[in-house]
């Protein structure tokens, strides 16, 4: 059973893609077969990470049916057992994809027969990259030590966590209120008083039901562009908090140090882990594969996407 | 967002129930670092409300652990409910470990138990009676008066805590040794406490006997 790994985070910049490629590169090295998916829907970058001049596309022709098979859209890189399915031709309006397209896509992914599949999301918290981050209960998320991808972090965690909620909600039958309390979040719903204490009020037997289901889901994240005079100890202190606050798991999988060399190779069009095999980033970036390999699959969800 | 529902205080800091107070303010100055409004791990992260009520609630955990009395008695509170044992809170086990010289461990309690009954025996009342009645009262008076209730140095350490060599230079006199006089008048009133006699007069007399020493130097 392939294990899938979106990569998500609200902010831009944080280096999702690039992170996307170090993992997959380095997956890949240590014999996994690998599949990286750019979900970056109108923001596609991760061919150019990959050195790739894409000329044939990968999800466009998915999605017109040339292709009938995901899979067969998947093409080599420079990397032995590290494959690519692009999304860079697809239509000038992708990023608006249709609800019907989408489940499709989510569908074929987790069809696919890889020991890895990563998945680089894009930007911000619309419904596309939420579901696309909630086709696995194990997404990562790339944060740099700063104000601004905190807060965008913090949101899109939020934002994760609600769309999470409402997909509970509407399979599972819960009284009224819930069900109106999720449809129609006020600000309120979404942070503080929390959904678990609307339930907790109308629905008092489903709490366990839904507290299980919630922390069925386990949040990872890197912290990324991390400088040397920095309190090396912040990823443990978010993991904790995060750990006391929401319902879901959260684990620091690491710090990926900063590196200009990382924009050299964006420039040169290198994979920089090929590039840079021991730079400090590289060191990083291969102790959290390791973690990634040594962590026991969580239990799939399947299904959860209606 | 789950506040501090169900968490203790210690829970809350995270330390273990038999934290020292040098723990629980560390532990208190790592909690501010995270809950206070300019922390970068917690940005945005909470309203201004949560965060004050989180902050709240860390302070309030904070000021009842620091303080010993309040803490023996959250203590209480958290034993009734079973959420911790008697064996790993009871502030009472960290307490001054015992002296290396005291050969027998004994709880300093019963010591005191047995050298209080000691001197009530008749002999020693009328022993000390007699040297009461002096206007000066010298070491050797003081020596006289324990070894006739049979009562051992290290005994009499155990219970008053003052050194075994500080009542030695006592008994022996030796002014040169001797703490300062303010010091003194409280290790001479342990002293007579623990024989049960009149501490002013043994603090009146020895004082005296020692001042006629010094000028007699």
């Amino acid at each position: 059973m392939a294990q899938i790994y979106p990569i998500g985070g609200g902010k831009g910049g944080v280096g999702k893609t690039f992170i996307t490629a170090s993992l997959g590169a380095l997956l890949a090295k240590s014999g996994k077969k690998v599949v990286l998916i750019d979900l970056d829907l109108g923001g596609s970058n991760l061919h150019t990470v990959l050195g790739i001049n894409d000329q044939q596309g990968g999800i466009n022709r998915f999605l017109d049916k040339t292709v009938k098979n995901l899979e067969n859209t998947a093409v080599p890189t420079v990397i032995q057992n590290l494959f690519f399915i692009s999304s860079s031709l697809c239509s000038m309006e992708i990023a608006n994809l249709f609800h019907a397209h989408k489940l499709k896509i989510i569908n074929a992914i987790q069809k696919l027969a890889f020991d890895y599949i990563l998945l680089d999301l894009g930007t911000g918290t619309n419904f596309n990259t939420l579901d696309f981050f909630l086709t696995s209960n194990q997404g990562i998320f790339i944060c740099t030590p700063e104000p601004t991808a905190i807060e965008n972090s913090f949101r899109f965690i939020k934002a994760v966590y609600l769309r999470k909620l409402k997909h509970i909600v509407k399979q599972h039958s819960f009284h009224s209120a819930v069900k109106k309390a999720v449809s129609h979040p006020n600000h309120e719903a979404i942070t503080s008083p929390d959904i678990i204490e609307i339930v907790l009020k109308h629905d008092p037997d489903r709490e366990m039901f839904l507290r299980n289901s919630l922390s069925g889901f386990k949040f990872k994240f890197i912290l990324n562009q991390f400088r040397k005079n920095l309190d090396a100890t912040i990823g443990d202190k978010i993991e904790d908090l995060c750990n006391r606050h929401f319902y879901s798991n959260f684990q620091f999988l690491g710090n990926v140090g900063y590196d200009v060399r990382i924009h050299d190779s964006v420039l040169s069009k290198k994979v920089f882990i090929h590039k840079y095999p021991y730079a400090p980033p590289a060191i990083d970036i291969k102790k959290i594969t390791e973690k990634i390999i040594n962590t026991r699959p969580f239990i799939p969800l399947t299904g959860e996407i209606s | 967002m789950k506040n501090f529902e169900g968490l203790n205080f210690y829970e809350i800091l995270k330390i273990p129930a038999n934290s020292t107070s040098f723990e629980i303010k560390r532990a208190y100055q790592d909690a501010l670092s995270i809950y206070n409004e300019d922390s970068l791990v917690t940005y945005s992260l909470f309203s201004n409300e949560e965060r004050g009520n989180l902050l709240n609630t860390v302070k309030e955990a904070y000021s009842t652990l620091i303080d010993e009395n309040k803490r023996a008695a959250y203590d209480a509170i958290l034993l009734d409910s079973g959420q911790v044992e008697m064996s790993i809170t009871s502030i009472q086990n960290q307490k001054t470990p015992p002296h290396a010289h005291t050969s027998h461990m004994t709880d300093s309690d019963t010591v005191e138990e047995r050298v209080r009954k000691k001197s009530r025996k008749k002999e020693v009342e009328t022993l000390s009676n007699e040297i009461l009645s002096r206007d000066l009262i010298s070491g050797d008076d003081l020596k006289k008066m324990r070894e006739a209730a049979g009562i051992e140095l290290s005994e009499m350490n155990a219970v008053t805590k003052i050194s075994v060599s500080v009542l030695k230079s006592m008994e022996e006199n030796r002014i040169e040794s001797l703490p300062p006089n303010i010091y003194l008048k409280n290790f001479l009133r342990h002293y007579a406490e623990m024989l049960q006699i009149d501490p002013k007069k043994i603090i009146d007399g020895y004082l005296k006997h020692i001042s006629l020493t010094k000028k007699k130097l």
